[in-house]
């Protein structure tokens, strides 16, 4: 694959207003690219995999940064970087679980820049996709993660079709346990998009990772205040303690009472080409007490459905490990 | 407008994607713009009365038959919506409908063809030379099936066949419950596949739109009836067939 050391060349456009840039949006559609911290974005342009003809960024825009109190829990701007959502008081005190996810995100370089809605829109990291090939989710008529001799450690085990991609984000599980919010702005107005249907499966859309239109801009995450303070647990097994995607994660949001669970989400990231509900884990974990008796039975309900590609079977343990270590109290 | 589409294989050659889906829009122009034209000739042109449906009726359609043909247009139309849809961007969970819907057509396409050999008589759909006669001579009346309908009727069989074969080589390298995903064509014959596929299908809405305008053109109605009833009666047979070529049993 040719490699470049310059940009290509793409008009740059540096809006300081929401409106300018979603006019920006509107206008160039599909030819457009929405850059926050470029940490997705650089590796496409370089290689040439990607070839939008304007970028539009979005770090300028006052109104997309800062982390701002709401009536139901808090409101997330869009290009808020992970380095202050980890930071953040109100986020480590009520809703960890994110500051937790968002602590995992590649490197500190890399969240010193990465932005929440950068690291939730960010593209499938499969490595036939990223070469450039013209795969499924390019637009082609085949996948080349999936076949007899395709190298398929890292991709999906549920949620396949036709494309096996999974989705890199580890703000998305912990987004998708927390209920949230995502505020989908475009010219035409704004849409709220509960966080398990904004990110969207290969079934329906097999060139997107989102249900974000081309027009439209992510500018907001809302965090309702039904799980602020509970129980969560987030663990991301990767092959590199740092700057790595993960091969596995699970964020899990559970809500006591007493010594039980009254109730629980429990999402498993890396298994998917979309943050992964276990509703069969959060099923049986409900009434349960955090023990090992408790993990382990309900553990194995963790890998069920899973179909395996022929270099990704540990998942499945993987999966149901994390779940039992979630459980154990 | 291009034909086709391509693109790079995983050795950077040049092959083929598959049909350039732009020609949709052209085939529902052409189409429109056919009936349009025809809808505009048929009115301007002075006919007599129709033939009426009352009294003595014959048998068109057996029941078997009649429930091969609406099954058979279910699934096509299945197939269709399920193909066709998500690519003009109305998008919804799609292949498994799809290839559901395709063995359905398969089974009954195939059934209608063991029914044809086996029960029909196979000679009633070929085109002879008398029906070529039939858009010349007005008094050359057709036997059970006009001109116009052996070559609907050809049309759709070899276009369902494109659709059909290729729709199983397309099915047999994507995951189903029965295998799994194989690399068993080559990119460059995936692409051939694909245009196959989706050439057979642009045709085949156009077909169908023709189909269906003809089956709803007053003049015609009573062939519908008979798709649904089975029958048509007595004065419409004679006036649109020649009873010496077909001479079907009298119903009730």
């Amino acid at each position: 694959m040719a490699s470049f050391d310059v940009m290509p060349d793409v008009q740059l456009y540096q809006p300081t207003e929401l409106d300018d840039a979603l006019n920006l949006a509107e206008k160039f559609g599909d030819s457009g690219w929405l850059v926050g911290g470029g940490q997705d974005t650089y590796g496409w342009l370089k290689d040439r995999a990607k070839n939008p003809q304007a970028m539009i960024e979005l770090n300028g825009i006052e109104a997309l940064h800062g982390i701002r109190e709401t009536d139901d829990g808090i409101e997330i701007g869009a290009i808020t970087n992970l380095r202050e959502i980890i930071r953040d008081e109100r986020i480590t005190r009520d809703y960890s679980l994110l500051s937790d996810a968002a602590g995992r995100v590649a490197s500190p370089q890399i969240r010193n820049v990465g932005t929440l809605g950068g690291n939730l829109s960010q593209d499938t990291r499969c490595w036939y996709y990223r070469r450039g090939l013209d795969c499924y989710r390019a637009g082609g008529n085949t996948c080349y993660a999936d076949g007899p001799e395709s190298m398929n450690r890292e991709h999906a085990v549920l949620g396949a079709s036709r494309c096996v991609a999974v989705s890199p984000s580890d703000t998305a599980t912990a987004l998708v346990a927390l209920e949230a919010i995502m505020i989908a702005t475009s010219v035409d107005g704004v849409r709220e998009i509960p966080a398990e249907d904004f990110f969207v499966g290969p079934d329906t859309h097999i060139t997107q990772m989102t249900a974000l239109d081309a027009n439209e801009v992510l500018t907001a995450v809302r965090i309702p205040s039904k799980w602020a303070g509970k129980r969560f647990y987030f663990e991301k097994v990767a092959d590199r303690d740092v700057w790595d995607f993960a091969l596995v994660s699970v964020a899990v949001a559970m809500s006591m009472d007493g010594d039980t669970i009254s109730d629980s989400r429990f999402v498993c990231g890396g298994v998917a080409c979309v943050p992964h509900r276990l509703t069969q884990v959060e099923n049986a974990a409900r009434g349960k007490s955090l023990s090992d008796e408790s993990a382990d039975a309900v553990a194995a309900l963790a890998s069920q459905g899973t179909k395996p590609l022929n270099y990704n079977h540990f998942k499945l343990p993987l999966m149901e490990n994390l779940v039992r270590r979630a459980m154990r109290g | 407008m291009e034909f086709a589409t391509y693109k790079s294989d995983v050795w950077g050659r040049e092959v083929i994607r598959g049909v350039s889906w732009d020609l949709l829009w052209l085939v529902v122009v052409a189409a429109f713009l056919i009936i349009a034209g025809h809808a505009i000739y048929e009115a301007a042109q002075k006919r007599g009365d129709k033939p009426s449906s009352d009294g003595a009726r014959v048998t068109r359609h057996e029941m078997i038959d009649r429930v091969s043909h609406w099954l058979m247009a279910a699934s096509m139309i299945a197939l269709l919506i399920t193909g066709i849809f998500p690519i003009i961007g109305i998008e919804f969970a799609w292949l498994e409908l799809h290839w559901i819907a395709g063995i359905l057509l398969t089974v009954i396409v195939v059934l209608h063809i063991l029914r044809s050999i086996l029960a029909k008589k196979l000679a009633d759909m070929w085109i002879s030379g008398g029906d070529l006669k039939e858009p010349f001579e007005e008094s050359q009346k057709p036997g059970k099936y006009s001109l116009a309908q052996k070559s609907m009727h050809a049309s759709v069989t070899v276009l369902t066949a494109l659709v059909i074969v290729s729709g199983i080589l397309m099915f047999m390298v994507i995951d189903s419950p029965w295998w799994g995903r194989s690399n068993l064509l080559t990119e460059a014959s995936l692409g051939w596949v694909f245009l196959i596929h989706g050439l057979s299908t642009l045709a085949l809405v156009g077909v169908i739109c023709m189909h269906i305008y003809f089956a709803l053109r007053p003049e015609k109605l009573f062939y519908t009836r008979s798709m649904i009833k089975g029958w048509i009666s007595k004065e419409e047979l004679d006036a649109n067939h020649d009873t010496e070529r077909w001479t079907p049993d009298e119903t009730s």
